[in-house]
């Protein structure tokens, strides 16, 4: 077994190493100088595509045809997407491995599942009008650059919007890129711009010139933590200052005469250069290291390293991480190195096992937790194994020792080592894999369609795998040439048993496979009643839809279902549809009555419901101005009740539409009579047009009015009463009470309101007498209450009720008092 | 008001502050928000007007109002997305926007509690999806306090009944589904009335549906709850007449008279004096604007005075307001301390004085004017008529009172309130009495009310007596039928003792004291549920109840003929997980005898008595169970009302 420093090399005081993943990489005839190359981060997939600014030898028209062509990492061509839409001006990844193609024209492709299935938007008129020049891609969006340096961002896929940035200065662009939003103060992208001598920072409100005088500069490049920048000037000098431009870190001075054609971050502590064949990489302290190739080298940067492609090799390039170099380092003598140690002791029976054990005992549980560590940083199994070994046999020393962390990485390595392997091709670090999650993962196996492992890799992670079966049935139904009834059956035997199953999502594979049989059937199985309503909707299965909305429970489904069919239907089929489904009916009533009553009364009218119809209309005699209007909308309403035989209550709404449309000529004439058509009268109910009638001293009219329209004589009089106190017309209130000997509704409410108006006078000397048909007592409290002790004391006495005077006395004072006591006097001598 | 420790409400303020904040913070820059006015007061529960200021909001629009300006290149639209009046009224004023702006703006569109398809469709088709980043704030229950979740959904109750448009079921069952994910099933779903039924059925539904959804997948499915006993639903439909009467607990009568919303209440500064500076700097999102005269006053359990007060019987407040002035004197009287320790004590509570010294002020005025109102003939004659029509009288004695009333031109809410708790109670008015009223109402009131009348038919809260014969029957043998629909008051009445004639409101003994003399019918059942036991013995005696019904009864048991008069579905269903998973959870954490909670849902809105009421059972059953009161929103009989009543009049033009 080689040695696991042996691919180490010494930058400055820190060690580098370089990874060999796979050999035999690329087809030897694959001309990469001739390729634009993309990789996902997370050591995901690469797409490559031909360079078409560079000139390629003509090889018959079949290889003519330009195409993108996506592989694994070992090379694995996973699918091959013919292209004939334009030039290509942007070739990313997001981190959900969604491959994204701009064209010159600013059409962007978005490819979601590596199987040739995408998603189109548009960058809008400026990119259609000036054309993308480049674009740079995050994690969840691009920036793209138009040939006039106007910048348009995107900032997910999701539902694309793109947004232009602010203007930045015209002038040529020697280079250009990005700080991802996650990375950047403002939340937000930020875009940089080599122009002239300078860096230009753009954001979506303004463009700063940093007022650099190094430039001009030819690579630019943010570090994946988004902390520093690193800036390739015209003479070869590369400097590192920080993101905000505050802090130079470091410059180095390649001595290189031709421009490097790419410059790299390699974790976030050295930077790469890159020129056809060959690497430097600059380290800290403008340390400097450099690889030779033998062809044509591309890099692709990913968060904890750069993976190097060449016709022959895939290899990563990394910083060694800290625990490894504890571990390996030569003449280490850190606890870790020494446990490793041990083991390698004790396979050989050594008792110098044992001895190193003592050596580092008080360590120990860190020694175990290193090796551990160190475990997951390792490719080859080999050294897997034997870190784990000797953490293993370090935790059995150990009296207390929690074995989760172990028992993790175990599960990690196995499932690190299994996607691995070159026929799968996703050589992740650990680190890539915590950073993706094993759910992420799993989605990465089932876009390459290897749903054996992506299941077994559920099942041992104890994952779900719906999404594996959805996936796998969705397939079979596009791919699958057997008889619609038996790829039916399969799926559905395959997947009856599986909690989760979207049968939905398989159905609408089917559906936009064309197989809309295969689509119904799948479709029936699906238990969520709301996800089978828009399928149904673009088959055309509307009247299935409606009543699956109807079942969901869910409003807005319904809603939705509805407004679509009330596009796609002749009304009188939509209004077939509604019958027997009163929850419909309510919600088409409910929303048509804001915004389109017509439809409202079409509906009542094919139901026959002519009260609603009447409704209907009156509350648009209601909305109505002219007087004129409002009386014939009202009489509308009123014969469209008559028509129907159905209504037995027509009679009585019809006596109300009269007597509305009699109340809206009265108070128009009156409005012109009295006050020269201004709108007074207008608007007020009956009772307050008779109410203001009395009150402008018209009350033989009121009269008038009040019969005309029957009115109750009790409503009358309390009316009348009301507005002669609110008159403050006392002499028609005692002419009323000296005319009649009786009142309608008694003579008490007479008494109140006068009272309650402030009169006691009249109250009292007029109205308490006149209420005959209360008791005395009640009539002695309303004298009370007008301040008439006095006659409240000769009330009591005529009915020679001592008790009550005796009470009342409690609470006279003054001349009362004494008044009371004579009547009380009076009384007395005669028991 | 203990607080819930299996249900935190406060953390759902937490989260829902924290989701609203983060939304708004993902517009970066100054901008102005358009909110609907529906959202403006649940809002401003948890986030105060001068929070939102600091993440960047630089003025608040109403949506309804149209007229939010070019001020700033971002706007942030917030409104609910259930109905079609929003994104259209969204996608106008964007596209109003666009035109005459120049400057380019960005807008966004916020909804709540979801992003809807039909709002999608409606901003697509307007042609300016394109142009709005289309967010969600999904926010269900709003909580008014520890234990008193609410929808918050103003429109609920003319939606569930006028327009018999569910949205609000479908909204609540939404809201009910993530109680259940953090606490286990509800063990048991029981309830009354079809709406009820319906909200059950949705969420068993939903229980299936989200196993099969793949972006919730649980390893075992849900289990039943071991901190939650049961979900109490409660369709509004089965007992309008309780939200008819006039409430009379503190709460109530100010709700009655001035109207609480959102734990606030709009009073003239007249009478409870001008606001300080202290609280407008309080302002909530409710209020940008300080309006001339009114003064908003907070009315919760932040305000201690008030958390003693609400629930009390009115005609008990003055006494209590009494002890608490003089207690407050003496202490503040108590300050010739005698160490300089003692002295910073009573520093240290001089704030708490002094806040409460002022609230002592607020409610002092506050009762005064209540009490104005109440010793007032109209209340005093519209409290008669209650209160006879519930003791079971003939109610056409009450006829003569009600046609005055209207004579007198008291608020049409009034009246319509009385005619409707008669129709309610004995089933509905003679044909004659109501074509009657309604002459009399429409010419009051004026003709629109034709509509206003027509929409309380077709509400079932006003009715002809025409068939309904059978339903005053006072002794219930009626409901052989499987499911009556009419609520059977005269037979309830006696069966659950309705009517409590020595009621003691300074120490109350039953529910009944928030009406003086009348236990509303929806807390009763939902006594019959959890305090089974002690109706047994107040409705049929002790005797009855220790024999007729084993201490172990659950669901509705032994109040099977009360139910049977009652309208609407009834159903009880308990919720099982798998019984492996069951078995395994009940080896490891055994049997807890820790107090379990009971989840009330009020669909289609609860009294501010009903809520006092419910606590009085929650205070009662204490140690053994807690409540949790959850409603589409809180409503009163004036609210009822408006719901039908036509706002337009024949004053165009």
């Amino acid at each position: 077994m080689s040695n696991p420093t042996a691919g180490w090399e010494r930058v400055g005081n820190q060690f580098y190493r370089k990874i060999k993943l796979y050999d035999a990489v690329f087809d030897q005839d694959l001309e990469l100088e001739n390729y634009v190359i993309a990789g996902a981060t997370c050591s995901g997939a690469i797409a490559l595509y031909r360079d078409e600014t560079k000139l390629h030898t003509y090889r018959g028209s079949q290889t003519a045809k330009s195409s993108i062509d996506i592989y694994s990492c070992a090379g694995k061509l996973i699918r091959r997407i013919n292209w004939d839409k334009g030039s290509i001006r942007g070739l990313g990844w997001s981190e959900d491995e969604n491959l994204l193609v701009v064209t010159e024209d600013g059409t962007a492709r978005c490819y979601y599942d590596l199987q040739g299935n995408f998603t189109q938007f548009s960058l809008g008129n400026d990119a259609e009008e000036h054309g993308v020049n480049a674009c740079r891609f995050w994690s969840n969006g691009f920036v793209a650059i138009l040939s006039n340096n106007r910048l348009i961002a995107v900032s997910h896929y999701k539902e694309p919007r793109s947004k232009l940035l602010a203007i930045p200065p015209e002038d040529s662009v020697h280079s250009w890129t990005i700080i991802p939003p996650a990375h950047a103060l403002s939340r937000s992208v930020e875009v940089l711009l080599a122009i002239g001598q300078t860096i230009y920072v753009i954001d979506s409100t303004e463009a700063e010139d940093q007022v650099l005088p190094n430039g001009p500069f030819k690579h630019v490049s943010v570090s994946p933590n988004g902390l520093y920048v690193t800036l390739y000037t015209e003479d070869g000098h590369v400097w590192v200052i920080t993101s905000d431009f505050q802090n130079k870190i470091g410059e180095y001075d390649s001595k290189a005469k031709t421009l490097p054609k790419d410059v790299q971050w390699c974790g976030n502590d050295s930077v790469l250069l890159a020129w056809e064949d060959e690497v430097h990489m600059i380290g800290p302290n403008g340390a400097v290291l450099k690889y030779y190739y033998d062809g044509w080298v591309h890099l692709l940067a990913d968060v904890d390293g750069v993976r190097l492609m060449t016709n022959d090799v895939c290899e990563f390039l990394q910083k060694v991480p800290d625990m490894t170099e504890d571990v390996f380092k030569l003449g280490s003598t850190s606890s870790a190195s020494v446990l490793l140690d041990a083991v390698d002791q004790l396979e050989k029976k050594s008792p110098k096992a044992d001895e190193n054990i003592r050596l580092i005992r008080p360590n120990l549980p860190d020694a175990v937790a290193a090796c551990v560590q160190a475990a997951g940083q390792e490719y080859s199994t080999h050294w897997q194994k034997q870190l784990l070994k000797a953490a293993s046999f370090g935790k059995s020393v150990l009296d207390l020792y929690s074995s989760d962390d172990f028992v993790d990485m175990c599960e990690k390595l196995r499932v690190l080592n299994a996607v691995r392997d070159y026929r799968i091709g996703l050589p992740l670090s650990l680190e890539q894999y915590e950073r993706l999650t094993s759910e992420k993962l799993i989605q990465r196996l089932i876009n390459r369609r290897e749903y054996l492992l992506a299941i077994r890799v559920s099942d041992y992670l104890r994952l779900p795998t719906n999404k594996i079966y959805v996936h796998w049935a969705s397939q079979k139904v596009r791919n699958s040439t057997a008889p619609e009834d038996t790829i039916c059956n399969t799926v559905v035997t395959k997947l009856a048993a599986k909690r989760g199953i979207s049968f939905e999502l398989i159905a609408r594979t089917a559906y936009d496979e064309g197989r809309s049989h295969l689509a119904t059937q799948l479709l029936n199985h699906e238990s969520r009643a709301g996800k089978q309503v828009p399928l149904l909707l673009s088959m055309s299965e509307d009247e299935l839809a409606l009543d699956k909305a109807i079942a969901s429970g869910d409003t807005d489904l319904v809603y939705f279902v509805l407004l679509n069919l009330k596009k796609a239907l002749p009304l009188a089929s939509f209004f077939r549809l509604l019958t027997h489904r009163p929850l419909a009916t309510a919600l088409v009533e409910s929303s048509a009555r804001d915004q389109d009553q017509s439809l409202l009364k079409d509906l009542y009218y094919q139901d026959d419901r002519r009260l609603d119809g009447a409704n209907l209309l009156f509350s648009e005699a209601l909305a109505q101005n002219a007087p004129q209007t409002k009386v014939d909308k009202l009489k509308l309403a009123s014969k469209y009740l008559q028509d129907s035989p159905k209504a037995p209550p027509a009679s009585r709404y019809h006596k109300s539409y009269q007597e509305a449309q009699a109340l809206i000529r009265l108070q128009t004439s009156l409005d012109s009579d009295l006050h020269a058509g201004e709108k007074v009268y207008t608007g007020l109910s009956l009772n307050a047009t008779l109410h203001r009638l009395i009150l402008t001293t018209h009350g033989k009219r009121a009269n008038k009015v009040a019969s005309d329209f029957r009115v109750p004589e009790k409503t009358f009089a309390w009316t009348r009463l009301r507005a002669l106190v609110a008159k403050r017309d006392w002499t028609e209130l005692e002419e009323i009470a000296s005319k009649n000997k009786r009142s309608s509704i008694g003579w008490e409410p007479y008494f109140n309101e006068v009272l309650g108006a402030g009169n006691t006078k009249l109250a009292g000397g007029v109205f308490v007498a006149k209420c005959t048909g209360l008791t005395v007592r009640e009539r002695s409290e309303m004298w009370v209450k007008c301040g008439m002790i006095a006659r409240a004391g000769e009330e009591l006495a005529k009915a020679k009720d001592v008790e009550g005077l005796e009470d009342l006395r409690g609470r006279a004072s003054g001349g009362g008092l004494v008044e009371i006591d004579r009547l009380i006097g009076q009384l007395r001598p005669k028991r | 008001m203990a607080p819930h420790p299996g249900i935190d409400t406060d953390q759902i303020k937490e989260k829902a502050r924290k989701d609203l904040l983060g939304l708004l913070e993902g517009v970066r820059g100054k901008k102005n928000l358009v909110i609907e006015k529906s959202l403006a007061g649940p809002i401003g529960i948890f986030v105060k007007f001068s929070t939102l200021q600091d993440h960047g909001i630089d003025k608040v629009f109403f949506l309804e109002n149209d007229n939010v300006d070019a001020s700033q290149k971002n706007v942030i639209f917030l409104a609910r997305g259930e109905k079609a009046t929003q994104p259209i009224a969204i996608a106008k004023q964007i596209k109003r926007l666009q035109k005459n702006g120049s400057i380019e703006h960005e807008f966004s569109v916020i909804w709540v509690p979801r992003r809807t398809l039909v709002c999608n469709k409606i901003l697509e088709e307007a042609g300016v999806l394109g142009d709005v980043g289309v967010e969600e704030f999904s926010l269900h229950f709003i909580p008014l306090e520890q234990d008193l979740l609410s929808l918050c959904l103003e429109d609920s109750f003319k939606d569930l009944y006028l327009q018999k448009d569910p949205t609000c079921i479908f909204l609540a069952a939404q809201a009910l589904m993530p109680i259940q994910q953090a606490h286990g099933l509800f063990p048991r779903i029981i309830g009354k009335g079809d709406n009820a039924h319906r909200l059950m059925e949705l969420l068993l539904r939903m229980r299936t549906e989200q196993a099969a959804d793949d972006s919730n997948t649980y390893k075992f499915g849900m289990l039943p709850s071991a901190s939650i006993e049961s979900l109490i639903i409660m369709d509004r439909e089965i007992d309008f007449a309780t939200v008819l009467l006039t409430q009379l607990t503190y709460e109530g009568l100010i709700d009655e008279m001035f109207g609480v919303k959102y734990n606030q209440a709009e009073i003239d500064s007249s009478i409870v004096g001008p606001a300080s500076g202290a609280q407008q700097s309080g302002k909530s999102v409710g209020a940008p604007q300080h309006q001339g005269m009114k003064r908003k006053i907070q009315l919760d359990s932040s305000d201690k005075l008030y958390e003693q007060l609400r629930d009390a019987n009115g005609a008990i407040v003055d006494g209590l307001l009494n002890k608490v002035a003089r207690r407050l004197q003496n202490d503040m009287k108590s300050r010739n301390a005698e160490s300089i320790s003692e002295l910073r004590d009573f520093v240290g509570k001089l704030p708490g004085y002094q806040s409460e010294q002022q609230s002592l002020k607020i409610h002092i005025n506050l009762t005064e004017e209540i009490m104005k109102n109440t010793q007032g003939d109209i209340f005093r004659r519209s409290l008669e008529v209650q209160q006879n029509l519930y003791d079971g009288s003939d109610p056409s004695y009450q006829h003569d009172t009600i046609e005055e009333l209207i004579s007198r031109d008291v608020p049409l809410t009034t009246v319509l309130r009385l005619l409707c708790l008669e129709s309610c109670i004995s089933g509905g008015l003679r044909q004659k009495d109501l074509d009657n009223f309604k002459r009399l109402i429409l010419h009051a009131y004026g003709y629109q009310h034709l509509l206003t009348l027509d929409a309380l038919e077709k509400m079932g809260l006003l009715s002809t007596r025409a068939s309904a014969n059978v339903l005053t029957n006072p002794l219930g043998v009626g409901g052989a039928a499987a499911e009556s629909t009419k609520t059977n008051y005269n037979y309830l009445r006696k069966v659950l003792r309705l009517v409590v004639d020595e009621v003691n409101e300074q120490n109350p003994n039953d529910i009944a004291y928030v009406y003086s003399g009348y236990a509303p019918l929806s807390v009763r059942l939902v006594q019959s549920i959890v305090q089974k036991q002690h109706l047994l013995t107040i409705t049929k005696g002790a005797s009855a109840a220790s024999n007729g019904v084993s201490s172990v009864a659950h669901g509705w048991q032994g109040f099977e003929d009360a139910l049977r008069n009652i309208k609407g579905e009834t159903f009880n269903k308990v919720q099982k997980g798998e019984e492996s998973a069951v078995k395994a959870r009940h080896m490891l954490a055994g049997t807890g005898g820790k107090p379990k909670s009971v989840v009330v849902m009020f669909l289609g809105g609860i009294t501010f008595t009903e809520i006092a009421a419910l606590r009085f059972v929650a205070r009662q059953e204490e140690g053994r169970r807690r409540i949790l009161i959850c409603t589409t929103d809180v409503i009163g009989g004036d609210g009822m009302m408006e719901a039908a009543i036509e706002k337009g009049d024949f004053g165009k033009g």
